[in-house]
């Protein structure tokens, strides 16, 4: 496989080639490196972090509230969504980590699709986690068994109030994103489709492990008429019909096609995708043929989509792996580039691509080299949340000269990269065409080392595509 | 270029600015013939509770809900006969008074929402409560008119939605000495310097250096124009003051953006509300003081309107924490000096008609107001900002 087919497999598959990867694959025929960044996919582990101090302090208020014979108190119940909301930031740096180191790097990039496709957002993180790795655990799987299985987790039947759907007082909310963000867009049913599927999944609950319910007093057994078809629906059969719409298979693969391909939609290539999803909506059998086509690899492809914060920052610290001192810092950075993971803006999700820039957060994107790699100063300060207090909401502003407090590893960049010539350096940084006058720049940079070399090319405008 | 000098130019200011042919042949654009008007937008983010903002102080229906966090018919400053000020707004007082001040009362949307996220989306894109759009209402504003970066200012550090456009965004900064030093970097310079006009062709990387050139000159501009007028008046002491301390200095300086944005925090008021929400207000009311009287005598204050909303008002009936949950429909401030109906613009909150949640029900939509800025302040057409036709107000 030629060096640039390479690298763009590898900027949409995962977050770049580094040299080692490339060392180690140049030889190889396609079909073997694909195959391979399929097996390597199946070795994915759920991302997990420790919360038996959470559970055992939530059973003992749970405790004394029964003992008691009351219900917990509110400032017992705020002081359990604190802890929790600081495991959901210690997940998010977990996350992050995971996405430096991982080997599955395609399930966990399929991973990433998926979190920006069925959107969710929780306080509780024993439902966030366990909803994040069922994403994980279907990531190249099945989209029926999977649309059924987050219609089953308790973060979504939170976040779109299936949780109040009952059978006295119907909630939409739920069965109209499901049709709208999930499965079939906009236009592709009616207001009656959704009051109807909306019946379908009353009572659908969880119980306190997480674990699916039926509240079965809630749930309405009646006849339904639900795209065109009559009869007893439940939630399942809901979905199922949902999935016999031609226009659902579309759907997600416009969606993957703009993530994985190019954001500029070629109709013909949906229509091909389309006929293949839709057989029997085998997501791993649709990405195989993605990345085995001839078309994938065309040049009108490559280095044309505008990287998302996290592809950024991953791809920076997988040349050089950088460790947070203050992990508060992280999240920070993504604030500043407007994705923080686990807190999408709405159900709708991260609108991608140009979305992700504006001068401001150009600038920001262009200056992250110079802040994880060479102490820049953070001049920058972030958003107050909505929750925070007036003297919280403001509090950056005290701070004054302010660093990243982060250890790079350059020594295992040295080891990888040290030795390559400026050129080699940059084929394998920059996948995009380069700017004429930006390539004449950068040959007449004075050079000493390939550190420095490594932090300009990473701020030209050119790295912020793959 | 040495590791030590890259060190120290990317992270240091320095001096001038060199400007292209090309990037010039962009600022020289055919100016828009805009007018002089200028529309601040301020945000209460967390959601104020308007009920104890604007005080139905003869209502008893009030005073039941709210056992322990109403505000007595004593510590109000009373405007009608049904209507107060809570007391810590005496200098909004003063503006009503003067009849700078119109309050309209009830002011929501069909199907509220009651999330901070959800429910600021939808005020700061002008959708309907089940529809996302990509674009602010203000970035469609400077889409079609201003079409640079500047032409929004959003007073912070990073961008809201309500100033995103779709081919143009608008630029945040809340000191625009530290944005345009963070375009003087020299090697973002002799990137800038380098470029002839053939890249922006090329799609995404056209777009990337695009949005470059239009950053780094917006930023010399805003810089470059609002220190030459320095404020002589002493703003509260607080972020919110300095927030718009540096709003009238653009203004002032005859910048020619357009729309301000800017957004206040802490309004959340769960529990222990009274205290925090006297203070937020206190703080509000003064600062707004200062920014009209700065405004005035610069001779500014007649072509700027003020316009502060909050994402949803809170629920009558308090909670147990002494504090109010999410609500709905809420007031919204209007503040300038050719008010057509200063004072209250229409009825007062009906708290024997509340909606499903006990929340109190809208009558203005809020994207009337919008219609109504856009068309008779900015003089603009509204719907094709707003994407539909709103009932317009005659408050100005």
């Amino acid at each position: 496989m030629n060096q640039k087919h390479l690298q763009h497999l590898y900027s949409r598959a995962g977050f770049g080639l580094s040299y080692n990867d490339y060392s180690k694959l140049n030889k190889e025929p396609k079909s073997k490196i694909i195959s391979g960044l399929f097996s390597n996919a199946e070795k994915w582990i759920p991302l997990l972090v420790d919360v038996s101090e959470l559970k055992a302090l939530s059973a003992s208020k749970k405790m004394n509230a029964k003992n008691s014979m009351t219900k917990m108190s509110a400032k017992d119940k705020r002081d359990l969504t604190k802890k929790s909301q600081q495991k959901i930031k210690e997940l998010n740096y977990a996350w992050i980590k995971r996405l430096e180191q991982t080997n599955a790097i395609l399930n966990e990039k399929m991973t990433l699709f998926w979190t920006n496709t069925f959107v969710c957002k929780d306080n509780n993180i024993l439902h966030i986690m366990q909803y994040n790795n069922t994403l994980r655990k279907h990531a190249l799987g099945n989209f029926r068994d999977f649309v059924k299985a987050i219609a089953r987790e308790p973060s979504m039947s939170k976040y779109l109030n299936n949780k109040q759907n009952v059978k006295k007082n119907p909630n939409e909310n739920f069965a109209r994103e499901l049709m709208e963000l999930f499965t079939l867009g906009i236009d592709n049913y009616t207001e009656n489709d959704i009051k109807e599927a909306a019946r379908a999944f009353t009572g659908w609950s969880f119980n306190e492990n997480g674990g699916y319910k039926l509240r079965k007093k809630q749930h309405d057994y009646g006849i339904k008429t639900f795209l065109g078809k009559t009869g007893d629906f439940n939630g399942d059969a809901i979905i199922d019909i949902i999935l016999e719409q031609e226009n659902c298979a579309r759907f997600i693969c416009r969606k993957l096609y703009s993530y994985f391909v190019n954001p500029k939609i070629n109709e013909e290539r949906i229509n091909e995708l389309t006929s293949i999803f839709f057989k029997n909506y085998d997501i791993k059998a649709l990405m195989l043929h993605v990345f085995s086509s001839d078309w994938f690899y065309a040049e009108e492809h490559i280095g044309v989509k505008i990287k998302s914060p996290i592809e950024l920052l991953v791809g920076i610290q997988k040349i050089v792996p950088v460790t947070f001192q203050k992990e508060k810092q992280l999240l920070f950075l993504q604030k500043m580039m407007g994705q923080t993971l686990l807190n999408p803006p709405n159900v709708a999700g991260w609108k991608g691509d140009k979305n992700w820039i504006d001068s401001n957060t150009l600038l920001f994107r262009l200056k992250l080299p110079s802040l994880l790699l060479n102490n820049a100063v953070i001049n920058l300060e972030e958003k107050g949340e909505f929750e925070d207090r007036f003297e919280t909401y403001y509090k950056k502003e005290k701070k004054k000269k302010q660093y990243l407090k982060v250890t790079k590893s350059w020594i295992d960049f040295d080891k990888e990269y040290g030795t390559l010539s400026v050129n080699e350096l940059k084929v394998l940084l920059i996948v995009s065409k380069i700017d004429k006058d930006t390539e004449q720049l950068l040959s007449h940079l004075a050079l000493t080392n390939n550190r420095d070399f490594l932090i300009q090319l990473m701020s030209i405008p050119e790295y912020q595509l793959c | 270029m040495k590791r030590r000098d890259f060190l120290k130019q990317s992270t240091l200011a320095s001096s001038l600015f060199f400007v292209p042919s090309f990037v010039k042949a962009f600022e020289d654009v055919t100016k828009e013939t805009l007018g002089f008007k200028k529309l601040v937008i301020i945000q209460l983010s967390g959601g104020n509770d308007g009920l104890n903002t604007v005080v139905p102080y003869r209502n008893d229906i009030y005073y039941r809900n709210r056992p322990e966090i109403s505000i007595a018919k004593n510590d109000i400053i009373k405007v009608t006969d049904d209507l107060g000020l809570n007391i810590n707004l005496r200098p909004l007082k003063n503006l009503l008074d003067k009849g700078y001040l119109s309050i309209i009362n009830n002011v929501g949307y069909p199907n509220p929402i009651r999330s901070h996220f959800r429910s600021t989306d939808i005020w700061q894109t002008a959708s309907h409560s089940n529809q996302y759009l990509n674009t602010g209402w203000l970035g469609r504003y400077i889409d079609s008119y201003g079409k640079k970066p500047h032409s929004g200012i959003e007073i912070d550090d990073s961008l809201s939605l309500i100033l995103k456009g779709e081919n143009i965004n608008g630029i945040a900064t809340k000191n625009p000495a530290i944005l345009n030093r963070n375009v003087q970097t020299p090697f973002f310079k002799k990137i800038l310097e380098k470029q002839t006009p053939e890249h922006l062709s090329e799609h995404n990387l056209g777009y990337l250096y695009k949005t470059m050139i239009e950053a780094s000159s917006s930023a010399k501009y805003i810089y470059e124009t609002s220190k030459t007028f320095k404020t002589k008046l002493e703003y509260p002491n607080n972020p919110f003051g300095k927030q718009l301390k540096t709003t009238a200095e653009f203004i002032n300086s005859n910048i020619e953006s357009k729309v301000y944005y800017v957004s206040m925090g802490g309004y959340d008021t769960h529990a222990n509300q009274k205290n925090k929400q006297s203070k937020l207000l206190d703080i509000y009311s003064k600062s707004i003081a200062v920014f009209v009287n700065d405004l005035e005598q610069n001779n500014t204050f007649k072509d700027t309107l003020i316009v502060t909303f909050s994402e949803f008002g809170r629920r009558l009936k308090q909670n147990a924490a002494k504090g109010t949950d999410h609500g709905a429909a809420n007031n919204v401030f209007i503040i300038g000096k050719n008010l057509n109906k200063p004072g209250f613009y229409n009825e007062a909150p009906n708290l024997l008609d509340l909606d499903n949640n006990n929340d109190i029900k809208y009558s203005i939509d809020f994207r009337s107001i919008y219609a109504t800025v856009l068309e008779k302040w900015l003089k603009v057409n509204d719907e094709t900002i707003l994407n539909s036709s709103f009932k317009k107000l005659d408050f100005i």
